[in-house]
Formats: C-alpha cells, sequence, structure tokens
C-alpha cells in the first residue's frame, strides 16, 4: 500500500467548470515525485486536497492507512506539511523564532521542548542567528527556509512544496532545491508542484497533470523519451534535451553527444 | 533626449544614521528611440530603485537625473510637472494586481490617459488600440479584469501603460509566474512593439536566455553599482560573470560543455534553440 | 532592507524591561487612576517629581517622551489660553492694556517671519513658540504707538495659572506613564499581558487567546500592508494619477484606485494565511502550548508595591 493514495477525486467550484477530474495517484513512502502542469491545470487545488483545505466533490484520499475526512484531517496533518507559494502569505509569527513555534503551539507541544527543538531547526535550516528578526528583515528564500524549519520541528513524514520557489530569484531557488535534496536523503517524501521542467527534473517520477487529471506519470527517463507528452501538456523541456531532439530529428545525432545532452540535463 | 543618469546616488533611510545605499555613482544615457535593454542583477541589487528613478517616482539622493531634459535632484522643484515625466515614460509594476481597479478593461486602460486630461472619446480610441498592441482582441473590453487568467491580467496592465503613448517602456520582471508559452508571447510582443512604434523597451529580468535572445543591451547591477554596460553578447563573452550572481544562457552552456567535451570548436554564442542545434549539426555532418 | 518596525518599543535593558508586562499594565491604570485622585497643583507636582525619578531610574530616554507629546502641543496650548482667559477667580497676577496699531502690526509680522526662520531649530521649536508668545505680548503692551486701532485688557488671575498647571502636569504625568509602557514593552509582550489579563472574560464568551492571535498577526501584517500600499501608490502614480494636486472629482477615482487593489490583495492575502495557518494545524479556541511565558519576578513585586503605595498615598491625600 502506498503512503498516499488518492482515487478518482473530482473537484470543481462551478458544476460547469471542474477543475480536479477523476484523478487517481499513488505516491511511495521517501519518494521525490514532481507535479507538474501549466498554469490552471490543477496541480495547486490537488495539493490542497491532499492536505485537507479543500474537500474533493467525489473520490477518496488515503494517507498512511487512513481515510482522510473530517476527523482525520488533524491527524493527517501532523504527517504532511507544505509550503506555500508566497513566502510572505505563511509568515504567521512576528518573529523568525514565533514563526517556527507557531506550529508546535497548536499541537500543544511543552514549552521546554519547544524551545530546544527550536534552536536545533533553525541551525539545520541556516537560520539560527535570525532568530530574534522580524519577517520585514529577511529575503524571499530566507522566509521559505524559516516555514520549511517549522514544518520539520513538528517531525512530518512529508512535505509538499507548492510553486514553492516560483517568487525566489534564481541563486534562492538553487539554494532551496539544494536543500530540498538534502531533506529528501533524510528520508523524507517530497512531492514538488511546479511548472519549471528544471526544477522538475530534480524528482524521480514525474506525473503530469492536464485539464485536472493525470495526463501522463513515470520515471523521469521514461516519460523525457516521448518529447510530444510535455508539448501536448503546454511545457517545455529544457535546452539541452530540445537540441538533442532537434538533432535525432536531423540524424544529426551521434550517440555519444546525445548521452552527454541527456547527462547534462539530468545531472542531478 | 530620453534618461540621462548623471552621478546618481540613492540612499533608503534606516534608523539613526544608518542608511541602506541602494544606488552608487550611476552615470548612464539611455536613448528613448530604437532601443531594448535588459536591466540585470541579484534581488537587492538596486533594480527597481533605478527604474523608479526613469519616472521621478524616487527623487536622488545626490546627482541629476535628466528626463527628456527635465533634470531631476534631490531638491523638489516645484516648477517641474513630474506627473507628465511619467506620462513620458511608463513603468509596469511586476504584479497586474498593483494596479488593476475598475469593473472592465476598458475603462481600467483609460485611466492613465484620463488622468492627463485625454477627452473621453479619444481616450477610449487610445485604450481599444493599446488593447489589441498586447494581442487581445475587442471583446476583451468588457470583460471584468479580475475574471481573466494570470497572463491576461499582465497583458491588461501593460496595456494600462500602453495607452498613455510613453516614450520609453519599463517593465518590472514582466514574465515571472508565467509559464514557457506566456513567457514567449509577451516576449514576442515586446520585439513587435519595439519595432513598430521604435520605443525603447527596458525589462528586469533574471532571466539570461530572454536577455540573449531578445535584449540589445544590457545593464547590470551589483550592489547598487553600474558594473557592465554593453550588448549582451559582450556580457556573455566574459568568464567572470558568476561575480555578479548571473547564469550563462542555457545555449551558450550547453555548446560549451559539448566544446569541453568532445574538444570540438564550436561558435557557442548562438542566441536560439535553431542557431545553436544548426551549429551543431554543421559540425558533425562536416 | 527597510525595518518598519511597529508601535515605540525601543531596545534596552534596565528594570522595566524586565518587568512582567500584565504587572506594568496594571501598574500604569492604578497610576493614572492614583493621578486623577490628586486635587491641588502641590500634588501633581509631587506625582510628577515622582515619575520623573521612576523615569530617570528607568534610564527612558527623555527626548522620546517628550517626541511622544507632540501630538498634545495643541490640546496643552488650547488648555492654557482657555484657562487664562475664562478663569476669573483668585487674586489679579496681571492687568494689562493690550494694543494694536499699524506699527505694532509690522513689528508681530517681524517677529513671526523671525520666528519661522528659526523654525528649522527643531530641537527647540517649544522654546521657540513660548518665545513669539512672549514677543507677541510684549509688542501689544509695550510698542503700539499711535494710531491706536483697538485696545483691550488682559487680565490673568492667579487661580487660572495654577489650574492650567495643574490641567498640564496631570496630563503630563499620564502621558509619561503610557509611554513608558510602551517604550519598555515589545509589542507582542504587550497583547501576551493583555490577553492573560484577559483570561477570566471566557465566561463571558470573549476568547482571549483568539483576540491575542488576532492582535499579533495584526502587527505582523502592519509593515507589509504599509510597503504594498507604497508600491500600489507608486503603480498608480505611474497611470498620472496625482495624489498631491488634481481636481476632488480626479482625487476620487484614484483614490478608489489605491483602495481596490488594496482590499482586493488583501483578501487573497487572508485566504492564503488562513490556509497556511490551517495547514499548521491551527484550530481557533482550542488550547495551545506558547513559547513565550509570563513569569512574575521580584521587581513585580516591587512595582507593585511602589504602586500601592502611590495609590495610598493619593487616597490618603484625598480623604484627609
Amino acid at each position: 500500500m502506498s503512503y498516499i493514495d488518492i482515487q478518482n477525486i473530482n473537484f470543481a467550484y462551478h458544476p460547469k467548470r471542474p477543475i480536479l477530474q477523476n484523478l487517481s495517484l499513488s505516491i511511495d513512502k521517501g519518494q521525490w515525485i514532481a507535479i507538474l502542469g501549466h498554469n490552471g491545470s490543477g496541480k495547486s487545488t490537488l495539493a490542497k486536497a491532499i492536505i485537507g483545505l479543500l474537500e474533493p466533490d467525489f473520490g477518496t484520499i488515503d494517507i498512511d492507512g487512513m481515510t482522510l475526512s473530517p476527523t482525520t484531517v488533524y491527524e493527517i496533518r501532523k504527517k504532511i506539511g507544505i509550503v506555500f507559494q508566497n513566502p510572505d502569505n505563511q509568515f504567521v509569527g512576528v518573529t523568525v523564532r514565533d514563526d517556527i513555534a507557531f506550529g508546535m503551539e497548536n499541537l500543544g507541544v511543552p514549552q521546554a521542548e519547544m524551545l530546544e527543538k527550536i534552536d536545533f531547526y533553525a541551525e539545520k535550516v541556516g537560520m539560527k542567528a535570525f532568530l530574534d528578526k522580524e519577517p520585514a528583515e529577511l529575503s524571499g528564500g530566507q522566509k521559505q527556509r524559516v516555514a520549511i524549519a517549522g514544518i520539520l520541528a513538528m517531525q512530518m513524514d512529508a512535505i509538499i512544496f507548492d510553486e514553492a520557489t516560483s517568487m525566489l530569484d534564481p541563486t534562492a531557488r538553487r539554494e532551496l532545491m539544494d536543500y530540498i535534496r538534502e531533506l529528501h536523503n533524510e528520508g523524507l517524501t517530497i512531492i514538488m508542484i511546479t511548472h519549471d521542467i528544471e526544477e522538475a527534473l530534480w524528482a524521480q517520477r514525474l506525473v503530469i497533470i492536464k485539464d485536472g487529471t493525470v495526463f501522463r506519470q513515470g520515471t523521469r527517463e521514461e516519460l523525457l523519451k516521448e518529447p510530444v507528452t510535455f508539448i501536448e501538456a503546454g511545457l517545455e523541456l529544457p535546452v539541452g534535451l530540445q537540441i538533442s531532439n532537434a538533432l535525432k530529428q536531423m540524424n544529426a545525432l551521434s550517440l555519444e553527444l546525445e548521452e552527454h545532452l541527456w547527462e547534462s540535463s539530468l545531472k542531478k | 533626449m530620453g534618461i540621462q543618469f548623471k552621478e546618481v546616488s540613492f540612499q533608503y533611510p534606516g534608523w539613526g544614521k544608518q542608511f541602506f545605499e541602494a544606488l552608487k555613482d550611476i552615470s548612464l544615457t539611455i536613448n528613448d528611440k530604437d532601443e531594448f535593454i535588459a536591466l540585470v542583477g541579484e534581488t537587492g541589487s538596486g533594480k527597481s530603485t533605478l527604474a523608479q528613478h526613469m519616472n521621478a517616482l524616487i527623487f536622488p539622493t545626490s546627482g541629476t537625473v535628466e528626463i527628456n531634459g527635465v533634470p531631476i535632484t534631490a531638491k523638489r522643484n516645484k516648477k517641474i510637472k513630474y506627473n507628465s515625466i511619467r506620462q513620458q515614460i511608463g513603468l509596469v509594476f511586476q504584479f497586474p494586481e498593483y494596479q488593476l481597479f475598475e469593473e472592465t478593461v476598458e475603462k481600467d486602460i483609460m485611466f492613465g490617459p484620463k488622468n492627463f486630461r485625454v477627452p473621453e472619446e479619444e481616450a477610449r480610441e487610445m485604450a481599444k488600440k493599446a488593447l489589441n498592441m498586447v494581442g487581445l482582441s475587442d471583446k476583451y473590453l468588457t470583460r471584468n479584469p479580475f475574471n481573466l487568467s494570470g497572463g491576461e491580467k499582465k497583458r491588461v496592465s501593460i496595456a494600462g501603460i500602453l495607452a498613455m503613448n510613453p516614450k520609453i517602456l519599463i517593465l518590472d520582471e514582466p514574465t515571472s509566474g508565467l509559464d514557457p508559452a506566456g513567457k514567449k508571447l509577451l516576449m514576442n510582443l515586446f520585439k513587435s512593439i519595439q519595432k513598430e512604434t521604435g520605443k525603447t523597451i527596458i525589462i528586469i529580468t533574471h532571466d539570461m536566455d530572454l536577455v540573449y535572445e531578445y535584449t540589445n543591451r544590457v545593464l547590470v547591477l551589483n550592489e547598487g553599482m553600474l558594473e557592465f554596460d554593453g550588448t549582451p553578447d559582450y556580457l556573455f563573452h566574459r568568464h567572470d560573470i558568476d561575480k555578479w550572481h548571473l547564469d550563462y544562457p542555457a545555449t551558450i552552456s550547453v555548446l560549451r560543455s559539448i566544446n569541453d567535451k568532445f574538444h570540438y570548436n564550436l561558435d557557442i554564442y548562438q542566441k536560439t534553440i535553431d542557431a545553436a542545434v544548426s551549429t551543431i549539426a554543421k559540425a558533425v555532418q562536416s | 532592507m527597510k525595518n518598519v518596525i511597529i508601535g515605540q518599543y525601543i531596545p534596552g535593558s534596565s528594570f522595566f524591561y524586565h518587568i512582567d508586562p500584565r504587572t506594568k499594565i496594571i501598574a500604569v491604570v492604578v497610576l493614572m487612576v492614583a493621578t486623577f485622585l490628586l486635587e491641588t497643583i502641590w500634588q501633581v507636582l509631587i506625582g510628577f517629581g515622582i515619575a520623573l525619578i521612576l523615569i530617570i531610574a528607568g534610564r527612558v530616554p527623555i527626548r522620546k517622551i517628550v517626541k511622544g507629546l507632540k501630538p498634545l502641543y495643541v490640546l496643552l496650548l488650547f488648555t492654557l489660553v482657555f484657562q487664562i482667559a475664562f478663569n476669573r477667580v483668585g487674586t489679579i497676577v496681571l492687568d494689562a492694556t493690550m494694543q494694536i496699531s499699524p506699527f505694532s502690526i509690522l513689528f508681530m509680522i517681524a517677529a513671526t517671519i523671525i520666528w519661522r526662520l528659526l523654525a528649522s531649530f527643531k530641537k527647540f521649536s517649544l522654546l521657540l513658540f513660548f518665545a513669539y508668545l512672549v514677543g507677541l505680548f510684549f509688542i501689544m503692551k509695550n510698542l503700539a504707538f499711535s494710531p491706536l486701532w483697538t485696545t483691550w485688557q488682559l487680565t490673568i488671575y492667579d487661580q487660572g495659572l495654577i489650574m492650567s498647571g495643574f490641567v498640564i502636569i496631570r496630563l503630563l504625568i499620564i502621558i509619561t506613564l503610557s509611554t513608558v509602557l510602551t517604550l519598555t514593552t515589545k509589542p507582542t509582550e504587550l497583547t501576551q499581558g493583555l490577553e492573560s489579563l484577559l483570561r477570566p472574560l471566557k465566561a463571558i464568551g470573549l476568547n482571549s487567546e483568539d483576540f491575542a492571535l488576532i492582535i499579533s498577526i495584526s502587527l505582523r501584517y502592519i509593515p507589509t500592508i504599509l510597503d504594498e500600499a507604497n508600491k500600489i501608490m507608486n503603480a498608480q502614480a505611474s497611470r498620472g494619477a496625482d495624489f498631491a494636486e488634481g481636481r476632488l472629482k480626479d482625487k476620487v477615482v484614484q483614490v478608489i484606485s489605491l483602495l481596490v487593489p488594496m482590499f482586493i490583495i488583501a483578501f487573497k492575502r487572508s485566504e492564503e494565511l488562513a490556509d497556511a495557518m490551517e495547514s499548521r494545524n491551527f484550530v481557533p479556541g482550542k488550547p495551545r502550548t506558547r513559547i513565550h511565558d509570563l513569569k512574575f519576578n521580584y521587581r513585580d513585586l516591587i512595582t507593585t508595591v511602589i504602586t500601592v503605595l502611590c495609590l495610598a498615598g493619593s487616597i490618603l491625600v484625598k480623604v484627609l
């Protein structure tokens, strides 16, 4: 049984404009999965459904053997955390310390334990020196790291990153991606929601969402063999692979060159 | 005419005697015709501050910004109509949500012209023209701007500035948050506006692929200083741009990695993927 | 980059900083009540003396307190003028004939110009203003040569002066007390103190925890919203909205052009914030633990003793 098991979920704010349609997906524990789709494909709605922020009209979501329902939702939110797109709109605390504490305070963690964990996880995400800083003094990347520390402090199994890098500049983005890889190496399940294919290719498994349902899924190597899939879903391949595919069509691609272009595009 | 920066510095006030120096001794000239400029640098390097000097939203702490012959200095001059400068130099902010407020797209685009006392009918004409310039048809005129998609909102907000018919158009991160298709559409739009009207266009961006493919001049800011002013070709021929926290365009990186690995001697400075592909194909076939 | 910090809090480590916010809030309220029990000018002067000693002992920068008084200058001046003009009790201290003539008008204009020119010395603005008033008085009393336009009699009674002194000093004490509170207490501590003090109100259905959370989130977002308002203003200014000048008719539309984006962004923000809070296990009304604990120490005892003594003193002088 998978860690997350989504079966046939449907969701619509307006019956004529469904956002999720018969979407089924399973995610194993410890996996790094990227959910890819263009703007408006329904991928962020899926993230909200997994964490119980909205209830599907039909279908079920099972997480760690529990079926998501109004009674289990609080248990599930102790297992899965989410980092949203806008770093400013998820920073609840007046200072970094207060923000890391927020989730633990909600769970009723004793004060002494909280203080210990705040120090530990702030150190871990490299924000120890900033514990007394206010959000106005932090960059977007630093705020996202604080959000991660808050989730780690609650000892979660999985983190959803809902376009969490899209408001950061390239340097901060790379730093965050490196950090996510570290988390994955430590055993966390990573669910990355993105429209950036370069970012998605860091994951082991890709799921392409189109029109509110799973369009294609598989390992990245499997999917990249059919470049047309990405074009149909309104996505663009990394430049190295686009070059490789074009050369192949012209019969101007040697085996070594193909290997090199693939390797450099997927080196992560 | 155009914009001339003469030894411009700007400091944000802080607590007590501290201040944050956002721009340091900047001198540069921007023509009001036929330029396509990229303004690049990492977050906090002073890009937005520089852009806001160009239409007198911010006044320099020292030095002079001359905008179409009007000098802007630290002291506000009551005789200068700063407002009319903003009509000549259009600045589009990053988030369309900052400016959309009317109940129809048409009314919203008319807001700018009407602020400059353009008669109602003429403003309506200008709105229609501006909307077509950003590639949206007349049927959008009656739409509610808040029900549009992200990319459409962005285009309406650009039309809102274009309707004032500025000589120079400045766009702060116009492609951020858009998917590849949306990005391409917008950049091609800027290119055609630039070609058809001869307006100078300045974009603030982090995307070096766009800088290389579309622009003909790059300004690099780092810690408030203007470190580079020249063509993108010249910039990417340098080997030290990472000290300004810049990447190379993907075409250059890919071609360079091929040269390194297979000891080819390809010309790596190719602006588009097609050009890169034909360069490699030629080398392989010969 | 821009440090917008809300409230007047300035970091420090003197005695006042280490008192529990609850003690501070209660002490300030009690001392204000005690101040209102005082009845004579001598009593308020002693009260003011005690307040000054406390400030100096607590190393609170007096300049900050003077700054806090600025918005009240008009009120203080009004009190003074009102008492002097209408209080007709006690003995006469001054009875002068005031005169106005073309000459004295010229002198007055000159005095006004000199006063405005010196206004750039902001440090002495209050002093200069009083010097200006005295100057006007002197001109009207002594420098009016003929032809006279009008004359009137300025009569000041001693009770008028004493009463205005009394009212002003009482106001000074109250403002000083509240400024000391806000200068030495972080906004977060203040809300936490309030929350703790309001906890008994749960009996009538007011959840003080939620209330405190609302206040602290508001405090946290004020800098963000100000920054955003500034950006929206710039975005609309780029479209020619002239907030300084412009006709009234245009102004209405321009204000709307600010308010609509601000509200729309605020609604979107609150939705996202609610999602973020919920996903981090926040459930309204559910008991939470806190990282900041409020603990009383010996300083609170000292503060309480001093406060009680002050209150007892003022009750005593009222009864006796």
